[in-house]
């Protein structure tokens, strides 16, 4: 049997010690007051001369000094004894360890007594290594197997990021430094990472949850999508346990659709640059020659052709994003210039569908951090959205305002709006609300590619709405000087592109939070 | 001298049309070139102000095409701006390789003949 740690073993010795040192020095007290008195009652001294005084303190510092070495004398056993315990058991103390070869321990025996507490050590140790050991140890191996026959993978990551174990369900490998590295491709590459150092740094628990986490690279044989749910908590051995749900079924029928879609979508592009490049110039070389609703009709092939033009880049975006490829070139920027991106094209097809498309920005508003071409698609999916789910005749107000560190551009409609049930399913993938699904046409994408081109700009998007009285829509944008440090330390050196000035950016996700 | 000779490097016989008759009802001289061979060819054997340059071509791609042009020591065509117009997703390893030796880089399906003559009226002179 292991011994038991006696408690505070270390503390005996200075206790003890200090106990007995108060113990001599009270009992010499008591012994010159005693012979001091003596002296005075057999009348050889007055108590108030000055002999009296010297007498008497000279027989107390005598007395005390010789006690005190006798004192010492007696107790050294014990401490050599006290040290030698403490030093087997690990604890520790100022004491020295004790020599049990010394020619006084040899000579008074005592040296068999700290050889006999000093080799315990061996049997300590001994002890660990047995019967409890090895129970220990099949607890443990059912304890493996069980979680290694399991579907859900789990992971022990240490404090110093380490992965402590990974059991056979968790997609993982041991690099050749025999390192065990995950095999989890996070939207961004140090999203777990982030996430433990915000853990780290802000709070003692933490839970985290991603969704359709893909273990490789599309188009790679036998590719896994898993649900991760992390926890953390401060100080445990392992600080972070990730479990991992293999949602492979669930998430991989999506995924055959994103690549069809994508494929249809690049083999749409090619008829659609000639539609809507003919649209173009026949409408100003037919201009005159239109009659009756002619040019209304006109209008309405332009309109047409721009909104599936519109589809076809959300499509395409999504399969992008969903492939870990989206990415967005931050400049600096106007919320008007956002906007006049797709203005025609939204004046255009408000009015074909007889909405009244109002447009204001403030001129104060400061510069925003932005992808023109990716949030002018945003702003264009929240304004189409608007147009379908309001009436005839309706207003849809777009406008802009300073929030803290964003701009905060709103898209206002006073149409059919939501109950507080669809509002949480709306920015989910190929979601279509059930009213939707049977009146109104779309792919049940564009607020999802919406919001990740939103948190690809570290901005945020949000919805109020009111069912039978319209809905908001606010995508909240970073205001360039709050995060132009950031965007100017990135190396951008090869990227150009003549429609969109200065400052391009190759990856923006260096600054996000 | 202002822009006034433009290659056409497009293998889409409906694209490649629709940009040449705008581009010449603009007045510009433009050269219509459907073979990713026959584009470089032309490109060296010619001084053009703008070549409009696809990235999907037969024979040999437009990556390719601008790499022989531009990716010497010695740039072939310093004379020349060159536009690419494209409606394939091109890796970013590819596509910020083109774009360092490009003027411009447009998806066709995103502009009309009236976009890409407003682009090629900002392109300065060489």
């Amino acid at each position: 049997m292991a011994i038991k740690e006696p408690k505070k073993t270390n503390y005996f010795w200075t206790s003890f010690h200090a106990k007995s040192i108060i113990l001599t020095i009270f009992l010499q007290i008591i012994i010159t007051a005693a012979a001091g008195l003596l002296l005075v009652y057999v009348g050889k001294l007055k108590i108030d001369s000055s002999e009296f005084i010297i007498i008497v303190g000279a027989i107390f510092a005598a007395n005390l000094i010789l006690n005190l070495i006798s004192n010492n004398y007696a107790i050294s056993p014990t401490r050599s004894m006290v040290a030698a315990v403490t030093h087997i058991l690990g604890q520790q103390t100022n004491l020295p360890v004790p020599d049990a070869n010394s020619n006084k321990n040899n000579k008074t025996g005592l040296g068999d007594a700290l050889r006999t507490i000093l080799g315990i050590k061996i049997e300590v140790d001994n002890s660990i290594d047995s019967a409890e050991v090895e129970s220990l140890k099949s607890q443990l191996s059912i304890v493996t197997n069980m979680l290694d026959t399991t579907t859900c993978g789990f992971v022990a990551i240490d404090s110093n990021r380490k992965i402590t174990y990974a059991n056979k369900a968790a997609p993982s490998h041991v690099n050749t430094e025999n390192i065990t590295e995950l095999d989890l491709l996070f939207s961004g590459d140090d999203a777990l990472r982030k996430w433990i150092d915000e853990c780290e740094n802000s709070s003692v628990r933490g839970e985290h949850i991603w969704t359709r986490i893909p273990d490789s690279l599309p188009n790679q044989e036998n590719r896994r999508f898993f649900d991760v749910v992390a926890s953390y908590e401060k100080g445990r051995i392992a600080e972070t346990i990730l479990v991992l749900i293999d949602r492979t079924s669930l998430y991989s029928v999506d995924e055959e659709n994103l690549d069809f879609l994508s494929f249809a979508a690049h083999e749409l592009r090619g008829p659609i640059t000639v539609i809507r490049g003919y649209l173009d110039v026949l409408e100003g070389e037919l201009a005159d020659k239109f009659e009756g609703d002619q040019h209304e009709l006109f209008r309405r092939l332009i309109v047409s052709s721009t909104r599936l033009s519109g589809y076809i880049d959300n499509i395409l975006n999504t399969s992008r994003y969903d492939r870990r490829h989206l990415k967005v070139n931050l400049a600096e920027s106007t919320i008007n210039k956002v906007y006049d991106v797709i203005k025609d094209d939204m004046m255009l097809r408000a009015g074909s569908q007889n909405r009244l498309l109002a447009a204001s920005f403030p001129s104060d508003l400061p510069t925003i951090a932005v992808d023109l071409s990716s949030m002018s698609e945003v702003i264009g999916n929240l304004i189409d959205n608007a147009i379908k789910y309001s009436n005839e005749g309706g207003t849809i107000n777009v406008t802009a305002a300073v929030n803290g560190d964003f701009v905060d551009v709103s898209i206002q409609d006073h149409g059919i709006g939501m109950p507080e049930s669809v509002v949480s399913n709306l920015f989910q993938k190929f979601y279509r609300s059930h009213r939707s699904r049977e009146t109104v046409a779309g792919t049940g994408i564009g607020l999802y590619i919406s919001k990740a081109i939103v948190e690809s700009h570290g901005g945020r998007i949000s919805v109020r709405s009111e069912d039978g009285k319209g809905s908001i829509f606010i995508i909240s944008i970073p205001i360039y000087a709050t995060v132009a440090d950031k965007l100017q330390s990135v190396d951008n050196s090869n990227e150009r592109l003549i429609s969109q000035g200065k400052g391009w950016i190759k990856n923006h996700s260096m600054y996000r939070g | 001298m202002a822009i006034k000779t433009i290659l056409c490097i497009e293998d889409d016989r409906f694209i490649g049309e629709m940009y040449v008759r705008s581009l010449k009802k603009e007045g510009y001289e433009v050269d219509w070139i459907v073979d990713g061979n026959d584009g470089l060819i032309a490109a060296r054997n010619k001084q053009y102000d703008v070549i409009l340059l696809d990235v999907m071509l037969p024979e040999r791609r437009g990556t390719e095409i601008l790499e022989a042009l531009r990716g010497g020591e010695e740039d072939l065509i310093p004379h020349s701006h060159v536009i690419i117009l494209t409606n394939f997703e091109q890796d970013d390893e590819s596509r910020a390789a083109m774009q360092k030796n490009a003027d411009a880089y447009l998806i066709k399906a995103e502009i009309t003949p009236k976009k890409l003559i407003s682009v090629i009226k900002q392109l300065k002179d060489i």
